[in-house]
């Protein structure tokens, strides 16, 4: 065998990774899906261990002005791990150890590919946790929720994941690396840290994190809330503000999510409630307990039927697995679920949600609520089976009308989930041209050549110089 | 049309041009970052309180509009914003300089209180950011960029922000402790000072548990914090704080858990590695090809 | 390149269109937890079922995925979406092996060994033997087992239990301390004959079901009558238990009815039981995975233990221990590494001693150097203790 074959991307992926990339037809499939419903399919997969492996695939890509998409758990709502344009994956699954923990900055150095929740389970013997809380924590990747800014039920009070990452190491797409931001108060020099959390791999990708640790909470009440009317419900949440509490969270569930969350959990959630509310209160005793009073006041205000207090944390995580798991119980009232993310202002969270209601009656949806109501961050899920033909027409109509009404109460397109491939082509709701445009000139400074997960959270027009300008293939949606 | 819209197309139009332009704002901290270019025409951001919800904890208002005038406003219904900065500065000025108050310990960085922002670039046109809500993750978030830019990359013209409840009780306590250890004795305390030898806390929240802390403090009751040196200013990771008494002898007083130091000499730090400051640079060109925006100021 | 070959797994369709990918699942596997990769987690398993079932052909690559699969089901537990994964595995390896040469000669006549109590104490008496001769590699990690086994004897017929193969062959001393124990709650115990035998639990999962069910009408006919049968291994206790659902006849469903772990049975006669005052450290309870996510019905070894020792529990939220059935021999390398994330769990935990109901999870366990017994052996020589002080 004397010819020499051109080395292809994958020989020197090979070279770089050994067993560790894949390009096997099976596999390259499963990752070609996050939790969204949008899927494509990638060239290769290739799990790296630490940065400079990271390093060396996004060289090897730039030589071969190949895209490169990083993964973490695929838990994503909005395909933001969805390939596009034959891309690279770079799974950072492996990249799983947490690093340091420095009690005394108060910070933990983790991989990228640390679980969520695997990170507060290793500080609870020190009386810290990583405090947004995702409801995927159990499963969704820290490095995934620095590129989506993942929120919580518990960032009501303590803010959304860059209020708790104080630094990066990332390698950019030039594939150079760098730590953005720093563990002192003040870094020198523009937040690049701030830009990069929410970018949702366009802007490199993240190997090593600094994470805020929050102390645990002394005294911690849960409580659930029933409402024989779904508008009781939304009122008692401003109402519980306007009472000058912030609450750790506040989340609202309505009828169809309760039956759904009941039949996994069985925490004895009300299934004939149209909506309850669980509250928690975290902090010093005598504010919890000064708020337990205020909301019993609030619940008799606005009409609720019961006010359930939590006896101990056997029961209070029952309340919460069931809240934890509701995006995937779905399937026990349909197969697929088409679910939004739009945060409103409070105060307009009973009309939206009519909307929500009115939209899913039109297209002969089914609607589902649960979602962050102290945020006004909503979740209305769109349950159908893909298998009834002319479905996604319905669903995707629905979803127009949801976010419509929810651009016109004044909200945002998304609250946590991100913008990713699904939404991006709303963006134009929320951003005039130029605004947009301005985010691109940005995005590009990070990434001149488009490599970096490109074509997501902008939609296509807003490129000035793609270099890869690409438009989403055909059968990318759903 | 909205509140404040003419407003900002006005000043974005002020901002139009070839010249160099500055923003002028309180100038409660002119000095941050170096001296504007002479030839530099001041103009000043939009002032008046547009939009205010209480029941949202967001209040959107001109980039121009004093912190006194935004706490009087908050205070009515018994809100704050809890950046600590003086009365007389400005709102855009405390976001482009980004320092963030005494009660970081607590209540976290300036930067996580901005929401969405309106500015001019350097063309003069709007550019429009983050989102009016507690919680947005659409687009990149620029506004975060926008922060500590020292209006560099363009100037604020209306920003919202996030409020909080005033707290119920606030009681400052004073006297001799070692500051890290009271760090861990206590639950989230809003801020924590020393100055190498005395310690002051300030304990916010509920009477009953303020009460219950100042207890575990063992320290007395006293009116407020130390005046703050501010000659120098350094940044530091929280533990390094612990060998500041063997480093500087003269004025300094320490935010415990935080990480600053204010210091009566003029000792500032730097630390970002090269690699970024070629992202940084190109940013600065891409939205300020000219170098028209605040002209002499340097971020980095 | 593997070849392609045609294959129609035959999962029912609703149950595969179930799973909505939401990946909660994914640290509750235990082949995801040591590779991290979609191919070796629950939600990649079932797109692959999806592939083949869509595409009708599969191929090697897909039957070595397939065959990774611990078949522990903690995913379905996970599951708020209630995907039924175990039967979705079962099917499809019955799929494989009765379409494919998934299960060659060789395995499929060791799995039939099973279902030969004689063969079966013959050849486990030869390794006895040859253990001793110190002829059998130490790294076959094969349990030292007993050269004479003490006999059973009946005593009463208010409860079956039920012996079953290996466990009968190579660990009857537990069986003799279970019965002793229920015993103590006056209760007489009636063993079936030699024709019992296996429960068809690891041909299941083999995909082999059809011996299986040859299997379970030998079991069902060698336990009449309408009494309880207590077993004391969680993985033939759930097998027990899905025999309704193998055979689908009324006959079969009336005997699973009649099917009890030993702890279930227990904790609804706790009142019977000797009450003893000890004062033994407390033991870490390891949940066999065919106990918690299949029968669940872990809560019932706690009851039972606290009424004697205080338990203590792990933190993995009863991840598999690599154990699973004829897993850790066919698969060494992976179940050594899942077995590595539970020692990891149990050092953390403070104890020391070790509990657990299952004789696999035992064995696999045992051979890492974990002190480990089953519950009623422990308390078995708990009340021993106490009857010898009194
Ligand atoms: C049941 C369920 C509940 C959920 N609940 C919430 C919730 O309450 N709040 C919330 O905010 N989200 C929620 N999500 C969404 C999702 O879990 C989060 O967005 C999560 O942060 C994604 O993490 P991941 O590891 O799965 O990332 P992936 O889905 O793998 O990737 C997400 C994005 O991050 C990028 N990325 C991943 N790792 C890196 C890295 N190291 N560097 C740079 N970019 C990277 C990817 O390219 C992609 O764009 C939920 C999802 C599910 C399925
Ligand atoms: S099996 Fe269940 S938990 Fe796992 S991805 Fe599917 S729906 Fe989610
Ligand atoms: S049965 Fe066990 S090993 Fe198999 S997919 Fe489920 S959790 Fe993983």
């Amino acid at each position: 065998m004397s010819s020499k074959r051109k080395k292809t991307i994958f020989d020197e992926l090979k070279a770089l990774l050994g067993s560790r990339v894949r390009a096997d037809d099976m596999e390259l499939q499963l990752y070609g899906k996050d939790s969204s419903v949008l899927s494509g399919v990638p060239s290769t997969v290739c799990f790296p261990l630490d940065a400079e492996e990271v390093q060396g695939i996004v060289n090897i890509c730039n030589r071969f002005q190949r895209p490169f998409i990083a993964r973490g758990s695929g838990t994503g709502l909005a395909g933001g791990a969805v390939p596009v344009g034959n891309p690279v994956i770079i799974s950072t699954a492996k990249m799983n150890k947490i690093l340091d923990i420095d009690l005394e900055d108060r910070i933990a150095w983790v991989e990228p590919g640390v679980l969520n929740l695997d990170l507060s389970k290793a500080l609870k013997e020190f009386g810290f946790h990583f405090a947004p809380d995702p409801s995927s924590q159990q499963v969704c990747s820290i490095g995934g929720n620095v590129a989506n800014n993942s929120g919580g039920p518990h960032c009501l009070a303590y803010g959304v994941t860059t209020s708790h990452v104080l630094a990066a190491e990332v390698v950019l797409p030039n594939a150079e690396i760098v730590t953005l931001g720093g563990i002192d108060p003040e870094p020198t020099g523009y937040d690049l840290r701030g830009l990069f959390i929410g970018s949702e791999g366009t802007m490199g990708i993240a190997t090593k994190i600094a994470v805020r640790l929050t102390p645990n909470p002394p005294d911690v009440r849960t409580l659930l809330l029933d409402f024989a009317d779904v508008s009781d419900g939304a009122l008692a949440v401003s109402a519980i503000i306007n009472a000058g509490i912030i609450p750790a969270a506040l989340e609202m569930m309505d009828h169809n999510a309760i039956g759904m969350i009941e039949a996994f959990v069985h925490a004895g959630y009300p299934v004939e409630a149209a909506a309850v509310l669980l509250v928690e209160l975290d902090g010093l005793s005598g504010a919890v307990e000064a708020a337990v009073e205020t909301i019993k006041d609030v619940a008799k205000i606005h009409n609720a039927g019961s006010v359930r207090i939590a006896k101990d944390e056997t029961e209070r995580a029952l309340l919460w697995k069931g809240r934890k798991n509701a995006f995937g119980a779905v399937a026990r009232i349909k197969p697929d679920y088409y679910l939004h993310d739009t945060v409103v202002p409070r105060s307009k969270l009973v009309e939206v949600l009519n909307q929500v209601y009115q939209a899913a009656d039109k297209y002969d949806l089914i609607a589902i609520n649960v979602f962050h109501a102290g945020d006004g961050n909503l979740h209305p899920i769109l349950a159908y089976d893909a298998r009834e033909p002319g479905i996604l027409e319905r669903v995707h109509s629905a979803g127009d009308a949801i976010i419509k009404a929810s651009m016109d109460a004044g909200g945002v397109l998304s609250g946590e989930h991100g913008i990713g491939l699904e939404k991006r082509d709303f963006m134009h709701l929320l951003f005039s041209a130029h605004d947009m445009f301005t985010q691109d000139l940005i995005r590009e400074a990070f990434d001149p050549q488009g490599l970096a997960n490109p074509l997501k959270i902008l939609p296509s027009g807003s490129r000035c110089s793609d270099s890869f300008k690409q438009h989403v293939p055909e059968g990318v949606w759903v | 049309m909205n509140l404040g819209t003419t407003e900002r197309q006005e000043f974005a139009a002020s901002v139009a041009g070839t010249d160099l332009v500055t923003v002028v704002g309180g100038k409660t901290q002119w000095g941050v970052g170096g001296a504007i270019d002479p030839n530099a025409r001041p103009i000043s951001a939009p002032v008046g309180i547009y939009d205010y919800t209480p029941s949202e904890m967001t209040l959107r208002c001109g980039a121009g509009t004093t912190i006194g005038d935004i706490q009087n406003k908050l205070g009515e219904h018994n809100q704050m914003l809890p950046v600590d900065a003086k009365d007389e500065s400005t709102i855009g000025g405390v976001l482009a300089v980004g320092r963030s108050g005494i009660r970081r310990l607590r209540y976290g960085a300036v930067r996580d209180y901005l929401l969405e922002s309106w500015h001019a670039d350097h063309e003069g046109k709007l550019v429009k950011s983050g989102g009016p809500t507690i919680k947005n993750v659409s687009g990149y978030d620029l506004c975060r960029l926008l922060v500590g830019s020292l209006g560099t990359l363009g100037f604020l013209a209306e920003v919202t922000v996030r409020s909080l409840p005033i707290p119920r009780c606030s009681q400052w306590m004073t006297g001799v402790c070692d500051p890290f250890e009271l760090q861990s004795n206590l639950y989230r305390p809003s801020s924590i000072l020393w100055n190498g030898i005395q310690v002051w806390v300030l304990l916010e929240g509920h009477p009953a548990d303020v009460a219950r802390e100042a207890e575990v403090t063992g320290l007395s009751e006293c009116s407020g914090p130390p005046a703050l040196p501010f000659a120098g200013r350094l940044s530091l990771r929280p533990k390094l704080l612990r060998e500041l008494p063997q480093l500087y002898k003269q004025d300094w007083v320490a935010e415990i858990g935080v990480g600053l130091v204010h210091l009566s000499l003029p000792i500032n730090n730097d630390q970002n590695s090269l690699s970024t400051m070629t992202v940084m640079r190109d940013i600065k060109k891409r939205l300020d090809p000219t170098g028209r925006l605040n002209p002499g100021r340097e971020v980095f | 390149m593997s070849k392609n070959f045609k294959v129609s797994l035959g999962i029912d369709e609703d149950a595969l269109a179930s799973c909505v990918s939401c990946g909660l699942c994914l640290p509750h596997c235990p082949t995801y937890r040591v590779t991290q990769e979609e191919t070796a987690s629950p939600r990649g398993r079932i797109a692959l079922m999806r592939q083949v079932e869509a595409a009708g052909v599969a191929d090697d690559t897909f039957i070595s995925f397939m065959d990774a699969c611990i078949q522990c089901r903690g995913c379905e537990t996970a599951c708020p979406s209630g995907v039924p994964f175990g039967p979705m595995m079962e099917t499809t390896r019955e799929a494989l092996a009765d379409q494919t040469s998934y299960q060659p000669r060789y395995r499929r006549l060791g799995y039939s060994v099973l279902g030969m109590p004689r063969l079966l104490a013959l050849g486990s008496r030869l390794i006895a033997v040859l253990q001793r001769l110190r002829l059998i590699p130490s790294r076959l990690a094969l349990p030292r087992i007993p050269l004479r086994q003490t006999k059973l004897k009946a005593s009463g017929d208010d409860v079956w239990l039920f012996t079953g193969c290996i466990m009968d062959a190579w660990m009857r001393d537990t069986h003799a301390a279970v019965k002793r124990v229920v015993e103590s709650t006056g209760a007489g115990v009636r063993l079936p004959g030699n024709e019992a035998g296996c429960c068809g639990a690891l041909h299941v999962h083999a995909g082999l079901t059809l011996k299986a069910k040859k299997l379970a009408n030998k079991v069902i006919e060698a336990f009449p009558g309408t009494n309880p049968i207590l077993v004391d291994s969680a993985g033939c206790g759930a097998q027990l238990k899905d025999y309704g659902h193998l055979l689908g006849t009324t006959k079969a469903a009336a005997f699973s009815s009649r099917v009890f772990d030993v702890h279930e049975w227990l904790a609804e006669n706790l009142d019977k039981l000797p009450k003893i005052n000890s004062d033994e450290p407390p033991v870490i309870v390891q949940d066999p995975c065919h106990l918690r996510h299949v029968q669940r019905s872990h809560e019932a070894v706690r009851l039972v233990m606290n009424q004697y020792i205080g338990t203590i529990e792990l933190d993995d939220d009863g991840l598999c221990c690599g154990a699973g059935g004829a897993y850790s021999s066919l698969h060494p390398e992976t179940a050594a590494e899942v077995r590595t994330r539970k020692l990891e769990s149990i050092n953390r935990s403070g104890g020391t001693n070790v509990v657990s109901a299952n004789p696999g999870c035992m064995l696999h366990l045992q051979q890492a150097g974990v002190s480990i017994q089953h519950p009623l052996e422990l308390v078995d020589s708990i009340i021993a203790r106490a009857m010898k002080r009194e």
